[in-house]
């Protein structure tokens, strides 16, 4: 897989380093491993609440030089196997751009809610580890904060082209860029070696019904994006509400009653998660 | 320099060969260090040297590419290519003419060269750095990197030599070789790199205790911490372990709970999910006097621990 990604229309391209990571979250994390009596818990809840944190933890541990490639997804399960000492190196090396508050808080927590609704409709489906369910709600957008931050021009574009042509934020990057956030993603998560579930799950999240392995964590995605929307929390870039594929509910064997329940459950636990933005 | 053994940097005499014909190199190596820490025995002729080799390896060998009877590549080769000598550190003496055209490090496998006019004091440092570094690679476990059983030794003496209070745990994986015998020793080698970090970041995240984490071989690991932690220690791990280790099988394995796998006389045998034992051996009031006392008492609460298919550990509750 080539190191960068160019765009097939406007020719610009798109790296792999540098990915930013939001200062708070940077700064809560940075305590925290420094504090002796701090848990693995504690600081892995912490670090869930920021896409690029996780997704740099959960590049680092499944690469070769610890020995189990593509076996870890859980955030928690990584922080146990890599230790304070390299999520402190992680944290020290990770560059931070101010211009992601600015321009991508809304995705923040559209990923953040998406996450939570990802865990809860796990859970209802009788899953095991819905953490992972939710690494992978927390990710599914990430292709998105890479235009914002590498190509913050082409970004605006995008952004502009959803207004003027009415277009959902998708069509649009395929319109500017010549593809969508979903194969930013597949490429992203290929290139840091993540587990084969949650890459999958991050570049089929837009039609699940097309995963080929990991097809109820994709239809889980689906869903949760879905919802997050629904509930208007936060902002993915779009304005419509998302198209709901029927195949994902099924594939999850949901009927309306369950949506309802996950959808009671997000509210309780949305109001939480709104208290971890400042 | 009259640098004692324990202000070196050295758990014991040193010994090295220099292969050389050049006395003025000789006569500075074997000034630069007092003999009880670093002792030089010089040879002028290469073919000296190698049956005293073999018969008595030194911990360092410097051998000049000036020796005439025999070149020094050949002797470096000679000594890298036996398993048993193989980790034996080699400096090689070079003048700067024969590095004018770059050497093949992959075929003249030593360890460091020095280039002559010897600076005495990089010399020094170059030497002592090679020594080091061989010490610390000789017994780190290959695959984990862990200390090894020479190291484990060591650290359990000087523990009980100093009098002082330790939990020594000794940890094995049960159903590892079925797992191993069914998934390939590749993947089961993803399973002990797995537990040999968790194992380390646990007992690592107890700051300022006297602690340790050691690789024995295969399956086996022990660490050191001070009785108070270990009860602690070990549910940690256990509870780290178990809910790591499903996601190292196959979905229907993990699914099901267990695998199925072909013994030796090829019946069909299913087998549980990996988990960890535990025996924890604790020295308190100089009970111990000696490291084998350690292991002895810790295989047979390994046994104990090994009674229960689930992850367990056992504390050895016997007072002094």
């Amino acid at each position: 897989m080539a190191e960068d990604l160019k765009t097939s229309i406007r020719g610009e391209i798109l790296q792999v380093k540098d990915l930013p990571t939001l200062p708070h979250v940077l700064q809560k994390v940075s305590k925290l491993v420094e504090d002796p009596d701090a848990s693995t818990d504690a600081i892995a809840k912490v670090i869930s609440t920021d896409q690029v944190l996780s997704a740099k933890v959960l590049k680092m541990v499944n690469s070769p030089i610890y020995g189990f490639p593509g076996r870890i997804s859980s955030i928690q399960h990584a922080l146990v196997l890599l230790g304070f000492n390299v999520v402190r190196g992680i944290i020290i090396s990770t560059s931070v751009f101010d211009m992601m508050v600015q321009a991508m808080k809304g995705l923040w927590e559209h990923s953040l809610g998406c996450a939570t609704a990802c865990n809860i409709i796990a859970r209802r489906a009788g899953f095991e580890d819905p953490e992972e369910y939710a690494v992978a709600g927390l990710l599914h957008d990430l292709g998105k904060v890479v235009t914002a931050v590498q190509l913050p021009e082409v970004h605006a574009s995008v952004l502009e082209t959803v207004k003027t042509k009415d277009m959902t934020y998708f069509q649009a990057e395929k319109d500017v860029l010549g593809f969508g956030h979903d194969r930013i993603n597949a490429w992203l998560a290929r290139h840091w070696g993540l587990p084969p579930n949650i890459r999958e799950s991050m570049s089929r999240h837009h039609a699940p019904q097309m995963a080929e392995f990991y097809k109820p964590m994709s239809c889980v995605v689906h869903i949760g994006d879905f919802l997050v929307r629904l509930f208007e929390f936060g902002n993915s870039g779009d304005d419509q509400t998302a198209y709901l594929r029927p195949e994902a509910l099924i594939e999850l064997k949901f009927k309306m009653s369950d949506l309802d329940k996950v959808m009671d459950e997000m509210s309780d636990q949305l109001l939480e998660v709104s208290d971890l933005t400042f | 320099m009259s640098q004692t053994l324990e202000e070196s940097l050295f758990q014991r005499k040193q010994v090295g060969f220099l292969l050389s014909p050049d006395k003025s190199l000789a006569e500075m190596l074997q000034k630069m260090w007092s003999p009880e820490v670093l002792e030089f025995i010089v040879f002028d002729k290469g073919g000296k040297a190698i049956e005293h080799m073999f018969n008595e390896p030194p911990d360092l060998l410097v051998v000049d590419n000036r020796l005439t009877d025999i070149s020094g590549r050949e002797v470096a080769n000679l000594v890298k290519s036996e398993n048993v000598y193989r980790q034996l550190p080699v400096v090689m003496c070079v003048d700067p003419v024969d590095v004018e055209t770059p050497w093949n490090w992959n075929k003249v496998e030593v360890d460091d060269f020095l280039v002559r006019p010897f600076n005495p004091s990089e010399v020094r440092d170059r030497i002592n750095l090679t020594l080091c570094r061989a010490m610390r690679a000789l017994d780190a476990n290959p695959l984990s990197k862990l200390p090894g059983n020479t190291s484990i030794i060591q650290k359990i003496q000087q523990l009980i030599d100093g009098g002082d209070d330790f939990a020594l745990a000794y940890c094995d994986l049960d159903y590892f070789k079925s797992y191993n015998d069914k998934y390939g020793f590749s993947r089961g080698d993803e399973i002990l790199m797995m537990s040999a970090r968790l194992i380390v970041n646990t007992i690592r995240s107890y700051q300022g205790v006297q602690s340790f984490v050691g690789h024995v071989g295969g399956d086996d690991f022990v660490f050191i911490l001070p009785p108070d932690l270990v009860e602690d220690a070990c549910q940690r791990i256990i509870k780290a372990f178990d809910d790591i280790v499903p996601h190292f099988y196959d979905p229907v394995d993990r699914k099901a709970g267990n695998i199925t796998s072909i013994d030796r006389e090829g019946n069909t045998k299913v087998f549980p999910l990996m988990a960890i034992s535990l025996a924890v051996v604790v020295n308190t009031n100089k009970r111990i006097t000696h490291y084998g006392e350690v292991s002895s008492i810790a295989m047979g609460l390994k046994k104990k621990a090994k009674e229960d298919p689930k992850s367990s550990y056992v504390i050895d509750q016997r007072k002094a």
